[in-house]
């Protein structure tokens, strides 16, 4: 070997020491119990979610502007919170939670449903006249996503995997403010997302910490920052349900700070499969 | 691995662009593999596996050591693609800022060498893109890494070693900037043969700083190839509008010019940390090149003071000979708002606002109206902003090229002393100055 070859040897060993993750032993029946417990959380959030939707339609019905406005965030949040598992039917998902930029003719497009569509006739045009056949659609959708997912079982890999999948949910939309560019209430789906990710990675957590406990004191310290920065937009400190200021009103600075933790939380959330061997 | 380990040799690099450049001519002639893999190519064209065979290069294993007083990346010999990367910082404290820097050091000194990923188990999220293969080839890559004013605020307790002339870039008459393109806490200038080389080291590094850097604007250009040619010196490349751009930069073999013009350090104000930094200015100039291509050719001419065929200065002779002003004092051959002469008019004093210029051509898509977004990825590097590019653009506000051209974005940067060996990393002087 030249010296050459030895140096580069060297920086490769250097490159794996940093790298490659502690491969945790997960016997596949340890992982029986928190699927189990995240199906529960998904079905009671699902229940909330179709309550909400109920009361959040029936105001569009009844025409009563300001109440379907107030109730849009509050009822979003769930679906927000269970959207690795929403997002598992690909139908819904869209006739629920799509975005006009899902459609080359925009909000002109007759496939332009759900929550957004709700949202730009109440935020933007600020009206709830001919939104009534969205409401009764939006109703039938989540409806049929309830009965949908209690028939479902959960792919463990799909459960695991949704924490990330919405750290990148967070730091795809969310930080931009794409999500809800007419009601600007981005900061109850970013905090839906992160309740999500963070119930899934409490669950699997005591299958990694005994192997990987550098891997849990950063990922709890990085979900502490991103709620320490949403805890500042909360109307009430200590009262989550008041909800958030606009997210208009999120400074460029704070916009910027989420960025670092949503990132690193990404980038550690990916490996958590392979920590499980999934 | 020892395989590839002895196949990246280093090529015998001075910085002289022209042996260079010779030297890509005598591989191209020599053409082992490379060559003979193009020709059969072509002489096969039917073979099902040429439409989506790799295209193949013989400079692949051209590297530029990293390791240095100076970076790579300045005096380096400009390749066929590069960009300009602008990030800002995202560490909280002079720890994350450290690791940040620490990593960059590493990230590049990895990438410009060459080498293989360490193999991860499959239900893990691979260690690298991908996008070069398992073995990745240095292709000529390098990586410079420039910090903007930006980042000597309060965050990081810097502000009492800003190099001199580092100030947020404000606008010039011409410019019309927007927020989007502008600025920025550090710069990544990253350079190579190809194209996807470098977006190999940028995912590669965002991939290795997540938490510490976040993309505020990227512009990616190229430069045009030209065939092996025996002219010396090598003729500048062109720009955009079709004329040959730097042919009047410093000569870079001229390590007293260099230290004067280029490298920070002469300068007794200039922090000492700073030494063998430069200032890096970078502009994202668009060029109205439908309208350019319907201006008359001698309009053109006039405009830049050249010929468009061979860069000759409008005084006579080819590329590289001096442009004749002393007999020219009323500007009838060369205009007095000719580019080139308003830039360096030549006159006794003016040698110290030379500037190493390093662009690239950039293409992006297409306005509202229908009309190219093209131009010029300006780069320019200098010993000291105020008398170099400052110095140089109050010059030419208001020349007749401003009618084609429309500054819009960009930044000034400084570019960090290089790092030394293994032990060393980019910005260790400015961390040790600045630590209490």
């Amino acid at each position: 070997m030249s010296p050459r070859s030895l140096f580069f040897a060297a920086s490769v060993f250097g490159l794996m020491a940093l790298q490659t993750p502690v491969q945790a032993d997960v016997d596949p029946e340890a992982l029986v119990e928190p699927v189990a417990e995240y199906k529960l959380y998904v079905l009671d959030n699902i229940d909330q979610f179709v309550s909400h939707t109920e009361k959040f339609t029936q105001a569009i019905e009844a025409g009563d502007l300001e109440r379907a406005q107030a109730l849009y965030a509050p009822t979003r949040v769930y679906y927000e919170r269970i959207e690795p598992i929403a997002e598992l039917f690909a139908d819904l998902d869209a006739s629920i939670d799509a975005r006009e930029d899902d459609y080359e003719n925009g909000v002109e497009d007759p496939d332009f449903t759900g929550f957004h569509r709700l949202e730009y006739g109440l935020f933007k045009e600020q009206i709830t006249q001919g939104f009534v056949p969205y409401a009764k659609r939006l109703m039938t959708d989540v409806n049929d996503l309830e009965s949908r997912v209690q028939g479902l079982t959960f792919p463990p890999a799909k459960v695991v995997g949704g924490a990330a999948a919405l750290m990148e949910e967070v730091a795809a939309t969310k930080v931009s403010g794409e999500e809800d560019r007419y009601s600007h209430t981005d900061l109850w789906d970013f905090q839906g997302n992160v309740d999500g990710s963070q119930k899934i990675f409490e669950l699997f957590k005591p299958l990694v910490a005994e192997e990987d406990p550098a891997f849990v004191d950063r990922v709890e310290k990085n979900f502490a920052e991103v709620e320490d920065t949403l805890a500042h937009y909360r109307h009430e400190t200590d009262n989550p349900e008041a909800g958030f200021v606009s997210y208009e009103k999120v400074s460029q600075t704070d916009r910027r700070a989420f960025v670092g933790p949503v990132t690193v939380l990404a980038e550690d959330l990916a490996t958590l499969r392979g920590k499980l061997g999934l | 691995m020892s395989d590839q380990s002895d196949n990246t040799s280093r090529c015998p690099f001075t910085l002289d662009r022209r042996r260079f450049l010779q030297g890509l001519g005598a591989a191209g002639a020599a053409a082992g593999l490379g060559g003979s893999a193009w020709a059969e190519s072509h002489t096969d064209a039917a073979s099902a596996h040429d439409v989506t065979g790799a295209p193949v290069s013989t400079t692949t294993q051209q590297s530029h050591p990293f390791h240095g007083r100076h970076q790579q990346g300045v005096l380096t010999p400009r390749p066929a693609t590069g960009m300009v990367v602008v990030c800002d910082v995202l560490a909280r404290d002079r720890t994350g800022l450290e690791r940040l820097l620490r990593t960059l050091t590493e990230r590049i000194a990895f990438l410009t060498r060459g080498g293989s990923y360490p193999k991860r188990d499959p239900s893990y999220p691979p260690a690298d893109s991908g996008i070069l293969g398992p073995t990745i080839a240095p292709d000529a890559l390098t990586v410079t890494v420039s910090l903007g004013a930006s980042l000597f605020d309060e965050r990081f307790d810097l502000a009492d070693a800003k190099p001199k002339h580092l100030q947020r870039m404000t606008g010039f008459p011409n410019d019309a900037l927007e927020p989007a393109r502008c600025h920025g806490d550090l710069s990544l200038q990253i350079c190579a043969n190809t194209h996807d080389t470098t977006i190999h080291a940028l995912r590669d590094i965002i991939k290795h700083t997540p938490g510490l850097l976040m993309v505020r604007w990227k512009q990616e250009g190229t430069v045009p190839v030209v065939p092996p040619g025996h002219d010396t010196p090598a003729p500048s490349a062109r720009n955009y509008l079709g004329f040959r751009d730097g042919t009047a930069n410093p000569d870079t073999d001229d390590e007293t010019l260099m230290n004067a013009l280029v490298w920070t350090g002469a300068d007794p104000d200039e922090p000492d940390w700073a030494h063998g930094g430069s200032y890096q200015v970078v502009r994202i100039i668009r060029n109205f090149v439908e309208r350019w291509d319907r201006a008359q050719l001698a309009e053109q001419e006039a405009i830049f003071g050249r010929r468009k065929d061979s860069g000759a200065p409008l005084s006579g002779g080819s590329e590289y000979d001096e442009p004749d002003y002393a007999n020219d004092a009323d500007g009838k051959i060369t205009p007095l708002d000719a580019h080139i002469r308003l830039a360096n008019p030549r006159t006794p004093g003016f040698e110290k606002h030379r500037i190493l210029r390093r662009p690239f051509n950039y293409s992006n898509g297409v306005e509202a109206n229908g009309q190219l977004d093209m131009g010029l990825l300006f780069i320019v590097y200098q010993a000291d902003l105020e008398a170099g590019f400052i110095t140089v653009q109050n010059h030419l506000n208001g020349e007749p090229l401003e009618e084609y051209i429309k500054p819009v974005g960009g930044g000034y940067f400084f570019t960090l002393p290089g790092a030394i060996d293994e032990h060393d990393f980019l910005g260790r002087s400015l961390m040790e100055a600045t630590d209490v």
